[in-house]
């Protein structure tokens, strides 16, 4: 295999890996204040749509990931209204949200552009060179030539682990995912906190999925997030909720759905949906493998306060 | 005339269509400790949430300092210096001590992080005025219980010096330490703190306290200076109505409130435990090697400090849990009362007749193969109902309309059904009022008394119930069996043994 | 007095009421964002009543054929969910069941209907079933949430039948991606001559019945139930095995959801394809939580689903509202169901303490 190969399909992985990063950095916040987020693949396909729609009536891929990131926002603040607000089942709530957010983004998008589904093509972000970084052998240009979202995703990671582990908000966020009536008692108002997560998180995601239209595909598709919400999902626990550990994940992640490149490229030729299903398959054998060292917050998925 | 801090008058507050508070009234004073006494279900709990500014009253007026309040949530109760101590730990377990110690206090930051230095110097300080000591960078969910509820005061006493309130803490402690709790209490007393304490055992409280108030069904029916009371018109007082009878005075205040068996044979063995080891989850033994027999017609008593292995000794005798090492020889008629009902006995959403098919869906009186045999189990349902006087309008109900005292009864009586061999049943009476307590009491004492009656495990974090009720007691410490000679058959005696004093004799043999 | 507010309390506790509530809040919201979306919303509804009901050929061969599906993959779901295990992978399940059914019905060719047809569904609900297991094995022995591995599971399946029917199985002359159809007696006879009903409409009436009479009178089934309403008191007070409830409930919602696969190939398409199901699997959660978890509720609600499908199509083609909204409106069925749940037990709250 050559060289050329070896640098692609890094690159590939960090590419592939970014909207993973994006998308997992901000369900760890949200899981690490109690709630489980199912519906993180509605706010990225909305992520997807609002980014698609925003860059090509306002000409920018700036724009369009701003707007992904808020229709990433609105998607998750009614999953919010429901799940903490009226203290719904969060998993149920979660599946409701992402059949919404698939079936209203579809029905929008064909309401924009026809049933026929002709292919856009959007204004790109472009790739951001990092002077001197880029030049690094090997790794350079996998990750400092990227889009600016995958920098984003960089400074992210130590960042919120800051927050989580050095900061009074950090801490009272961490107690309402462990033990909300005392977070409460002490002060904390364990409902808003949550909210705020929630909130973080569908943004995130929804940059994540304005990263995927804009950044990685250059255009929109029905579904087209494939269940990368879902993934991110696993990733937060394979990353034992630590933001450090979960970029990593996320990056390896990356490099098991650009795996396809590395194969091809070393001449294995296997059909083309197994390299479709190889991220699923490889997200189920991570699972498998490392669950029960790490544990979730204590009050994840639990509705609070208690129904009587 | 020492200061008042805090007065609430006429007090009232609902939940739904539950009147828990109708005209309650507290005056608390700086360097008095303040003892509030009632049955469970008497607005004790409500009447300190309302003073800790965790619930806003219905009506009524709250005055700190001579001034009108509107507590707008906990933080703004600690703006004024009143903190309440929970009765059930508001600790996260999975952060440590110190971190739980600066949860929510946003004073110390050095930029944008926590400065844990200078919470832990502040800490430190009050460790030492108070005396009470913890060990700061351990997890919450590794501490005992004892020392929990030390973390849990210093939390309160770090934001909220002036008046403290308790809400039953001596509920899981071994006497000593109650003993050492009330030490620190008229501490803080003489400091010139105010010091709130709800309790609903008499001597317990008689014992620390300067003032005292009995609240009734939500109101407050007396509050007066401790010398000028006395057991026999505190409980008057509480439960209300008629001179209460020896036995019910006997019930509110029971230190050893001897009612033991007449003399009469007990059965044979219905129940054997050799050597019985169960492990937890990190692989610690939290049984350690227990061995006991339990007879027919008997009521073998077990107290203890909460995690000592009584659960895991109720488990394995109940035929829940199967040991890890060891022999356990149990029958099949048992019957489990379990210590918390509504999550582990009753399922709320089930009506009467479900929830009593629940625990005899293996029985063929409710079950025939593989059917259910739901107008048979309507029978029992009804037979219990009638039989333990469960008050609801029908079976139909689902449990959770239920109060906890009803709750309880058809928990008890349905498993009475089952237990024609063993009955065990842990802390049966936690949370009831003295009615429903001396009705729990009086079934275990009656079912055992009956010819070819079951035995009784009592597994009892009450040492008052454990001393009253059993004909053999043991005290379980660090997952061993320790047998409590007829002499030492005291509060202090087995409140020695609980935490690890020798008794009078060396090895026990749990089978005589 | 208390006996009116028991009796309101108990009226609004009837699932029933909540389910109605459910389809008014969404037709109402469903109403309101089509109008903003710049739709007649009286004439897509029409449009999708016609479609649905507007002739005994609608309501038999579309309307009704659209249902089988959706009762079998919402009975799977309703075992699972009253279990107490979220079984989100339907679909995947589904799709397992189809490819399994296929296989059966193209090499089976020799044998006589009678056997054949049996052998048919059989293999299609151990398909469903095997691929439920590997959520509810991971879950029961690693402690990994079924939910997303369900779900993972299903992405798995649909690639798997993708590759089947582009590979192994596709038909002789490699032309199209599906299947040559299977053998004729491997196909289900029509219920009602001259329409595309089934039997297998038979089959899910059938199934629905065996269900709820298990649930209601069975012991075992009042273990389900008991294991889904609280694990800890099934297993404290009932002395419940409740890995063991859970794995079959699991198991046979996956068979369930296999055989909607293998029925809908045997009955109606006669082969499989990409895109046989247009997410049954994940409609098949509003169809449960509409009927209140109830199965003779999912007859109902699997009924009305099928209608909103054959409704879909003619209000695209009338009212040019995309079909797709019928996802949508999925979703806010589920939404609905939930809130009023959340009030129902708010106000049975409010009843007198006994």
């Amino acid at each position: 295999m050559s060289d050329a190969a070896l640098v692609l399909f890094l690159e590939a992985s960090v590419r592939l890996g970014v909207p993973l990063a994006l998308a997992a950095l901000g369900e760890a916040i949200t899981e690490r204040s109690g709630v489980i987020n199912i519906g993180l693949e509605g706010s990225l396909i909305a992520g997807a749509l609002g980014g698609a729609l925003a860059s090509l009536a306002l000409g920018s891929g700036e724009a369009g990931v701003l707007a992904g990131a808020g229709a990433g926002l609105v998607v998750a603040l009614v999953f919010a209204a429901f799940s903490v607000g009226l203290g719904t089942d969060q998993i149920i709530t979660g599946t409701a949200i992402t059949l919404g957010g698939l079936g209203f983004t579809g029905a929008v998008y064909q309401a924009s552009f026809g049933a026929g589904g002709a292919a856009l093509t959007l204004p790109t972000l472009p790739a951001l060179r990092i002077p001197v970084l880029a030049d690094i052998p090997w790794i350079g240009t996998a990750l400092f030539a990227q889009a600016p979202t995958a920098y984003l995703a960089y400074l992210l990671a130590p960042a919120l682990w800051y927050f989580l582990f050095r900061t009074p908000w950090g801490l009272e966020l961490r107690a309402c995912g462990e033990h909300p009536d005392a977070a409460r008692a002490a002060g904390v108002r364990v409902l808003r906190v949550r909210l705020a997560a929630t909130l973080f998180g569908g943004a995130l995601a929804g940059l994540a999925g304005a990263h995927l239209a804009l950044a990685h595909a250059g255009t929109f598709a029905e579904n087209m997030s494939a269940g990368r919400g879902f993934i991110a999902i696993a990733v937060v626990a394979l990353g034992r909720w630590n933001p450090m550990l979960v970029l990593i994940a996320a990056l390896f992640f990356g490099a098991a759905a650009a795996l396809q490149f590395l194969l091809q490229a070393v001449g294995l030729d296997l059909p083309y949906q197994f390299f479709l299903a190889l991220p699923y398959v490889v997200t189920l054998a991570a699972l498998a493998g490392r669950v029960g060292r790490a544990r979730a917050p204590a009050a994840l998925a639990l509705p609070w306060p208690k129904p009587s | 005339m020492t200061r008042v801090l805090a007065r609430l008058e006429r007090i009232e507050r609902r939940f739904g269509a539950v009147q828990a508070l109708a005209s309650a009234d507290l005056e608390v004073r700086a360097g008095e400790v303040h003892a509030v006494l009632g049955e469970n279900g008497a607005g004790k709990s409500t009447l300190l949430g309302v003073l800790g500014g965790m619930l806003r009253p219905d009506a009524g007026a709250y005055a700190i300092g001579g001034e009108p309040v509107n507590l707008d949530g906990p933080r703004d109760a600690w703006a004024r210096g009143i903190g309440l101590v929970h009765q059930h730990f508001m600790l996260v377990p999975a952060l440590t001590v110190l971190e739980n110690l600066a949860l929510g206090r946003r004073q110390h930051t050095r930029g944008l992080s926590i400065d844990y230095g200078r919470v832990a110097a502040e800490v430190s300080t009050l460790m030492d005025e108070t005396g009470l000591v913890v060990p700061l960078d351990e997890r919450v969910e590794g501490l005992s219980v004892g020392v929990k509820q030390r973390v849990e005061i210093l939390k309160t006493l770090l934001r909220a010096p002036v008046l403290v309130a308790l809400d039953e803490p001596t509920a899981a402690l071994a006497p000593a330490e109650i003993v050492s709790l009330f030490g620190l209490l008229r501490q803080l007393a003489s400091a010139g703190r105010g010091v709130v304490l709800v309790a609903h055992k008499i001597d317990e409280v008689l014992g620390v306290a300067d003032r005292v108030t009995v609240l009734r069904r939500g109101r407050t029916v007396l509050s007066e200076p401790r010398d000028r009371v006395d057991a026999t018109r505190l409980v008057k007082a509480m439960v209300g109505g008629e001179p209460p009878s020896a036995a019910l005075v006997g019930a509110a205040r029971a230190p050893g409130f001897p009612d033991g068996p007449p003399d009469r044979p007990r059965g044979p063995v219905i129940a054997t435990l050799e050597d019985v080891v169960v492990r937890d989850e990190s692989g610690r033994a939290s049984l350690d090697h227990a061995s006991l027999a339990v007879h027919r017609g008997e009521i073998v008593g077990v107290a203890g400090i909460e995690g000592s292995g009584q659960r895991e000794l109720a488990l394995v005798l109940a035929g829940r849990r199967r040991p890890d090492g060891g022999e356990a020889s149990v029958p099949s008629g048992v019957g489990f009362v379990p210590q918390d009902r509504t999550a582990e006995a009753l399922i709320g959403d089930f009506d009467l007749v479900e929830n009593v098919a629940l625990a005899m869906h293996a029985d063929a009186r409710v079950a025939s193969g593989a059917r259910m045999r739901w107008a048979a189990a309507r029978e029992q349902a009804e037979d219990v109902r009638s039989r333990f006087g469960v008050v609801s309008p029908d079976v139909d109900v689902p449990a959770r309309e239920l109060s906890g005292g009803n709750q309880q009864r058809l928990v008890v009586g349905r498993e009475m059904l089952l237990a024609k061999d063993l009955l065990v049943a842990e802390n049966p009476a936690r949370g009831l009022d003295v009615s429903a307590t001396a009705f729990v009491h009086a079934e275990l004492r009656r079912v055992t008394r009956e010819e070819g009656g079951p035995g009784v495990l009592l597994v009892s974090n009450d040492l008052d119930e454990a001393l009253a009720l059993s004909d053999r007691l043991f005290v379980m410490t660090r997952g061993r069996l320790v047998p409590v000679p007829e002499g030492q058959r005291t509060r202090e005696g087995v409140g020695a043994l609980m935490l690890g004093g020798a008794g009078a004799s060396g090895a026990p043999d749990a089978n005589a | 007095m208390p006996d009116a507010r028991r009796s309101l309390a108990r009226w609004a506790r009837s699932p029933v009421v909540v389910a109605a509530g459910a389809v008014a809040l969404t037709a109402g919201v469903a109403g309101v964002l089509l109008a903003l979306g710049g739709y007649d919303p009286w004439a897509a509804a029409s449009a999708a009543a016609v479609g649905a009901f507007g002739s005994p050929e609608a309501v038999l061969s579309i309307t009704a054929v659209r249902a089988v599906p959706l009762v079998l993959t919402g009975l799977g779901v309703t075992l699972a969910f009253r279990a107490g295990t979220w079984n989100i992978g339907a679909e995947g399940q589904l799709y397992a069941g189809a490819v399994a059914g296929v296989w059966v019905g193209l090499v089976g060719g020799g044998l006589p209907g009678w056997v054949l047809v049996p052998v048919l569904l059989g293999a299609a609900c151990v398909g469903g079933a095997l691929w439920a297991s590997v959520p509810i094995l991971m879950k029961l022995r690693l402690g990994v949430s079924e939910v997303i591995t369900s779900l993972l599971m299903s992405f798995v399946a649909i690639n798997l039948a993708a590759y089947m029917v582009h590979g192994p199985l596709q038909e002789p002359r490699g032309v199209f991606p599906q299947t040559a159809p299977i053998a004729e007696a491997a196909r289900l006879p029509a219920l009602v001559p001259g329409t595309r009903l089934h039997v297998g409409a038979l089959i899910a009436l059938a199934l629905a019945a065996a269900l709820w009479w298990f649930l209601r009178e069975t012991r075992f089934g009042f273990q389900v139930r008991a294991v889904g309403a609280s694990r800890t008191a099934a297993a404290v007070a009932g002395r419940i095995d409740a890995d063991r409830v859970m794995l079959f409930a699991f198991l046979t919602s996956g068979a369930l959801a296999g055989l909607a696969g293998g029925v809908q190939v045997a009955g109606v398409t006669y082969a499989l394809y990409e895109g046989l199901s247009p997410g049954w699997g994940y409609t098949a959660i509003a169809v449960a939580l509409l009927a209140g978890l109830h199965p003779l509720g999912v007859l109902v609600t699997g009924l009305l689903f099928g209608a909103l499908d054959a409704g879909a199509a003619a209000m695209q083609r009338e009212a040019a509202v995309p079909a797709v909204w019928a996802t949508a409106v999925q979703a806010l069925v589920i939404l609905a169901v939930l809130a009023l749940g959340r009030a129902q037990r708010h106000l049975r709250a409010e009843v007198v303490r006994v």
